[in-house]
């Protein structure tokens, strides 16, 4: 084991605390100065079913997941069975002998393995069998070289207010810490102790898709529950009594776009968000908010389909359903956010656009992005917003109407708002005039379409140099959007310490489309390669069409799993350059 | 041609809409509330084309959605008056879901259904409201489904102001229209309106027969339960205010609408300090 990481997972039934458990590891990683990043995976279900939780931390940024564990606390019989291949012979496994009766010996799994009486030592500190996840968080804190007093520290912060189940918790994470010492196991030679920091806040990215709508300015969110993305709701559901938006659980996905309409028409910022299923749902609304000019962010968190497809598992598989959603056309941007930080940033940014451009913004993310956590810094916390495309002081024509959809230079007409005198107009889903009015004369027709396709060059003005890390006599280009950032940056490590030169460039501004910077990233060396999640290739497709270049070598994952760093290094390892 | 604004009505001679028309319009000045201060929120269909014959802030969303849209709007400046225009079609058939789920709100919007049994923008198939076994060009056998009962349904369903009203009588509608308006919380009217091109049958003649006041009844509108005895009658039709309740609506519930419109908040320094220490 390296000094530099750790990597550590914790298996069991779902429904057992797992999530509980690895969020308070990440915590305890994270605060002794470490990057963090975490990676659950779970099935569809409440109850039983295989729940895992992985945390890799480290000294220095810690891009993705990787396979190699350090140490697997395994709560049953399924975690010996199920993560063999993870494990090699510097491998610790803490796993509990009596409450199973397992003959460990019988899994001939590489590596050393302690048993840990987890169920026993918790009833004795007068816990639940739940608490049994704690005494292995103490074991596996000795057993990496961790301090104590973080986790203890962190159990109070997480359970804030409840004095009981602090004191429980900590009693079960000192009962399984000295038990591990006292049986003869030598901690793992881990990441060396940094100073203990408060700077880096382990956060998924939903979180900090919701933080960043509200730095934003966010003032209205509307969603209808559906995995992965319903965590925005809740977080921001739980926060609104300090926040003071207005969050609502809509009856369904088309009245909760229909909702953040309603609300844009009246002058706030909204957002919704979902997932591919319920995102079929709101392609009307998207529609709607093309032809009427409202701003309107929509966050779609993929997850495999088509149709309800595999809930809990990732994809990267609706990226040309997105730009291409809605019947007829309209612009519409299409952001792609690669890690936390960068979700927080185009989630922020998303609103401001919006409103800007009075066009709907669709934030893709997808589980992998959504529900992992990366360790983010936010250099500030206080955030200043403009308003857009507002008339303070509307006035009507002569026809006594104000004329909203006015013709324009730039294709952006301000916007009156109900409540306002001189304002009265028409806000319209179908085809108009200046004033709103349904219209059907080409003169009308025509004008309108090109009026709002006129913001299509400012819009392109706006998109920023997009993610790209270089090396010298590279012969390998990675191209890769969204969440694919991470496990690439990971693979590039490894690669970089195996003398193998890449460069690589992660779109997180799918639409409009960064045309020039990836036809210079694409003949930027020898070969490229496109890694997406999905069968098709919709990346490498949409860079053909958009570049007319073909990159012929693909690396697909379309199995709901992210991709690992290991398999990355293997594939380029293999491809004859 | 030179437009008048707003546009002249395309309606048919003889259209319930344009009695509904003329009520709207006084039953909304009769509030004495600023004309700017109203959004309408128009459905598709024949009621819905009044969005360009109208002079207030209106929105002409998509079919079936005017609800969600106007709730929206609501919540984010509630000192708006906020009014749905919508048929039958897009109120109980298409905004189906909406519908039943506004009443439970309680949401501050007033829901005018013109009701004429008949989707008659789109030449005259049944609607859910249709009776049954009536042919039309969807159901040249007969329809099979039973007609909904929108009025029982908002009965049992916790609306807090329900009524139905004859489009034609005009002086009548316009009352009841800026009582409606008035009312804290979920309101509706159906507005039972003849459509003499795609449902003939279903004449002024058979309205003046089949229908009855329920002040004449002698109902008094503070009783669930006798209401929808009334909203149950198969030999007569009543109109009336079936219902009334004061109870609090939606947004005077959100706590975070306490201190005033969230369109009034102001959004030009965000502070996530807060927020992001519990992440720590």
């Amino acid at each position: 084991m390296d000094r530099d990481s750790l990597n550590w997972k914790v298996a069991g039934y779902a429904g057992e605390g797992i999530m509980t458990t690895g969020l308070l590891f990440s915590k305890t990683a994270s605060r002794h100065g470490w990057y963090i990043f975490d990676y659950p995976e779970y099935p569809s279900l409440i109850r039983g079913g295989h729940n895992t939780y992985q945390v890799h931390a480290g000294k220095n940024h810690i891009h993705s997941q990787k396979i190699a564990l350090n140490l697997l606390v395994a709560l049953n019989r399924d975690a010996l069975e199920f993560h063999r291949d993870e494990l090699d012979e510097n491998s610790l496994i803490i796993y509990d002998q009596e409450d199973d009766n397992i003959d460990i010996e019988k899994y001939n799994l590489p590596g050393k393995s302690a048993n840990l009486p987890m169920i026993r030592l918790a009833s004795e500190v007068g816990g639940e069998r739940v608490m049994g996840n704690n005494v292995a968080l103490g074991a596996s804190i000795f057993a990496l070289g961790l301090d104590l007093g973080i986790l203890d520290q962190v159990i109070a912060d997480v359970f804030a207010g409840k004095k009981e189940i602090i004191n429980l918790n900590q009693k079960a994470a000192k009962a399984g810490y000295d038990y591990i010492q006292k049986s003869g196991v030598r901690p793992l030679i881990g990441v060396e102790p940094l100073k203990p920091t408060a700077d880096l806040a382990p956060m998924t990215g939903n979180e900090a898709i919701a933080l960043g709508a509200l730095a934003g300015g966010l003032q209205f969110y509307v969603a209808y529950p559906m995995t992965p993305s319903s965590s925005i709701l809740h977080f921001l559901a739980e926060t609104a009594r300090m926040t003071k938006i207005v969050v609502k659980h809509a009856e369904d996905e088309i009245s909760a776009a229909n909702m953040a309409l309603g609300a844009s028409f009246a002058g706030v910022r909204s957002m919704v968000a979902t997932s591919g299923g319920g995102f079929c749902y709101m392609v009307e609304a998207l529609g709607e908010s093309g032809v009427s000019e409202l701003p309107l962010v929509i966050v779609e968190s993929m997850r495999p389909g088509p149709a309800l497809g595999m809930p809990t598992w990732t994809a990267q598989s609706d990226l040309k359903f997105l730009i291409n959603a809605s019947h007829d056309e309209f612009p519409r941007f299409i952001f792609a956010p690669g890690d936390a930080q960068e979700a927080f940033e185009l989630s922020k940014k998303a609103l401001v656009l919006a409103e800007t451009y009075q066009v709907p913004v669709i934030l893709l993310s997808d589980k992998y992005l959504s529900e992992s956590r990366y360790s983010l810094k936010l250099p500030e916390t206080v955030f200043k917003n403009n308003r857009f495309g507002f008339e303070n002081n509307p006035k009507p024509d002569t026809n006594s109407f104000y004329p909203r959809y006015r013709l324009t230079e730039t294709g952006v007409s301000e916007r009156s708002v109900p409540g306002q005198s001189g304002g009265i107009h028409i806000t319209t889903s179908y085809e108009h005039d200046e004033y709103g009015f349904t219209a059907e004369d080409t003169n009308a027709r025509k004008s309108q379409v090109e009026k709002r396709f006129k913001k299509i060059e400012s819009m392109k003005q706006e998109i920023p140099s997009q993610f790209w890390e270089e090396e010298p006599q590279a012969k390998l280009t990675f191209i890769s959007f969204g969440s694919t950032k991470g496990p690439i940056r990971q693979a590039r490590e490894e690669l970089k310490r195996q003398r193998v030169a890449t460069n690589m460039l992660n779109l997180s501004w799918l639409w409009p489309f960064p045309k020039d910077q990836v036809k210079k990233s694409v003949e930027s060396s020898k070969s490229a390669v496109v890694v997406e999640g999905n069968y098709q290739g919709q990346l490498a497709s949409l860079i053909t069409q958009e570049t007319g270049i073909v990159v012929k070598n693909r690396l697909n994952r379309y199995d709901g799993r992210p991709f690992y760093p290991e398999e990355i290094v293997n594939y380029v390892k293999n491809l004859s350059i | 041609m030179l437009k008048t604004y707003p546009f002249n009505p395309t309606w048919c001679p003889g259209c319930g809409n344009f009695a509904i028309w003329a009520s709207l319009k006084q039953g909304i000045a009769d509030t004495k509330y600023p004309k700017e201060k109203f959004a309408l929120f128009y459905d598709v269909g024949c009621s819905g084309d009044m969005a360009d014959f109208n002079q207030y802030y209106g929105f002409h969303t998509l079919h079936g959605r005017a609800l969600p849209t106007a709730v929206g709007a609501k919540l984010a400046n509630h000192e708006l008056k906020v009014i749905v225009i919508i048929g039958d079609g897009g109120c109980y058939g298409e905004g189906g879901t909406h519908f039943l789920n506004l009443m439970r709100g309680n949401h501050d919007v007033t829901l005018l259904v013109h009701d004429n049994h008949r989707y008659s923008l789109t030449t005259g198939q049944m609607s859910p409201t249709t009776e049954k076994g009536t042919k039309t060009k969807s159901t040249p056998e007969g329809s099979i489904e039973e007609a909904l009962n929108p009025i029982a349904i908002a009965i049992s369903n916790h609306a807090t102001f329900i009524a139905r009203e004859f489009a034609p009588d005009i002086p009548r509608l316009t009352q009841r229209i800026t009582q409606a308006i008035n009312h804290t919380g979920f309101s509706i009217i159906d507005i039972l309106q003849p459509c003499p091109i795609f449902n003939p049958k279903q004449s002024h003649e058979w309205y003046r027969q089949m229908l009855v006041k329920l002040e004449d009844e002698n109902h008094k509108p503070n009783s669930r339960e006798d209401a929808w005895k009334q909203s149950v009658r198969i030999d007569k039709l009543p109109i009336g205010l079936f219902f009334q309740e004061t109870k609090p609506a939606y947004h005077e519930q959100v706590s975070e609408l306490k201190e005033g419109p969230l369109v009034n908040k102001s959004i030009e320094t965000i502070d996530i300090g807060n927020l992001i220490k519990n992440f720590r």
